[in-house]
């Protein structure tokens, strides 16, 4: 196989997994039918455009499908929320406006959240708690270096610890609540 | 089990149109549907490897279409995969077709005369 096609192949790792899976050595084969019956330079017209404009698209579909929907609005939520805690620290009432935005999309999600977390899976608890541990440590740590550290004027260290620590501070009890309400699994293999 | 309603998928994206028209023909691998797609639309569609193949798989999904489990010329190229219409995909097919015939008719009436 050529160089073309090698490239053409690196570029179809681009697409989702499940694309690729199901659909990888199609599109490897296609794109060589096109080099045969075309030329190299028209089948890269073609198949450059295709690529720009499938990529992104079929990417963002599996991001939006059902599965992982709740992931996305959860980091949505979650960045409103972080935006408005940032305006706030900077006195701004916009700050106000996005948390309030940032918890009616929460509460509209509920129940798709809700449904998500019911699903036993101890090994996704364990996961969950672990990582809500660590955002916790993570901000502890990042309160008492700023408390430590703290001085007249603002410094680039503060700003550094503020992003480190308002995100771990939001994050932290999201992920203990969503731990806590993940049930164990009741089956033996998954549970160990 | 009940068939769903063909008009239930109108109206279809172009793509998936032009590949269920392409597959009216008999059954077809990836790039003969696109040869024919280039063929019925006079050049003016050309689809490119993923947009194909992601209307397939869109295609298969709906039931509109399905793989073929073997292949047709036992001298083909084992790797392709074949693909043909459902019974639900030609009744979708000709269901678009209808509405799109009914579209172009009420153009043609609307419009001034040499136009359409």
């Amino acid at each position: 196989m050529g160089d073309r096609h090698r490239l053409y192949r690196g570029l179809v790792r681009l697409y989702p997994s499940q694309f690729r899976r199901d659909y990888s050595d199609d599109l490897v084969q296609h794109f060589a039918d096109l080099v045969t019956d075309r030329g190299a330079r028209a089948a890269w017209a073609r198949t450059s455009l295709d690529l720009t404009i499938t990529i992104p698209r079929y990417r963002l579909e599996q991001l939006m499908n059902q599965h992982q929907s709740t992931t996305a609005l959860n980091i949505t939520v979650g960045l409103i929320c972080l935006g408005g805690v940032a305006m706030l620290t900077l006195d701004s009432q916009i700050g106000i406006v996005l948390l309030i935005a940032g918890l009616a999309l929460g509460l509209t999600q509920r129940s798709a959240l809700a449904a998500s977390l019911r699903v036993p899976d101890s090994s996704l608890r364990r996961k969950r708690l672990r990582t809500a541990a660590v955002l916790g440590v993570t901000f502890a740590l990042s309160l008492a270096t700023f408390e430590l550290t703290v001085g007249d004027s603002w410094t680039i260290t503060d700003t550094l610890l503020a992003i480190i620590g308002t995100p771990a501070m939001i994050a932290a009890p999201l992920f203990l609540i969503a731990g806590l309400l993940t049930p164990r699994s009741k089956d033996p293999v998954r549970a160990r | 089990m009940a068939q769903p309603d063909p008009t239930s998928f109108l109206p279809l994206p172009q793509a998936q149109f032009h590949v269920l028209v392409a597959l009216t023909a008999g059954e077809r691998h990836g790039y003969a549907i696109m040869q024919a797609v280039e063929t019925s639309s006079d050049g003016v569609v050309r689809m490119g490897p993923a947009t194909l193949y992601g209307t397939l798989k869109r295609l298969v999904d709906q039931r509109l279409a399905e793989e073929l489990a073997r292949r047709p010329a036992a001298d083909d190229d084992q790797r392709r995969r074949y693909y043909r219409l459902t019974g639900l995909g030609e009744r979708v097919c000709a269901a678009e077709a209808d509405r799109l015939s009914g579209l172009v008719r009420q153009a043609r009436t609307n419009l001034r005369p040499g136009l359409a």
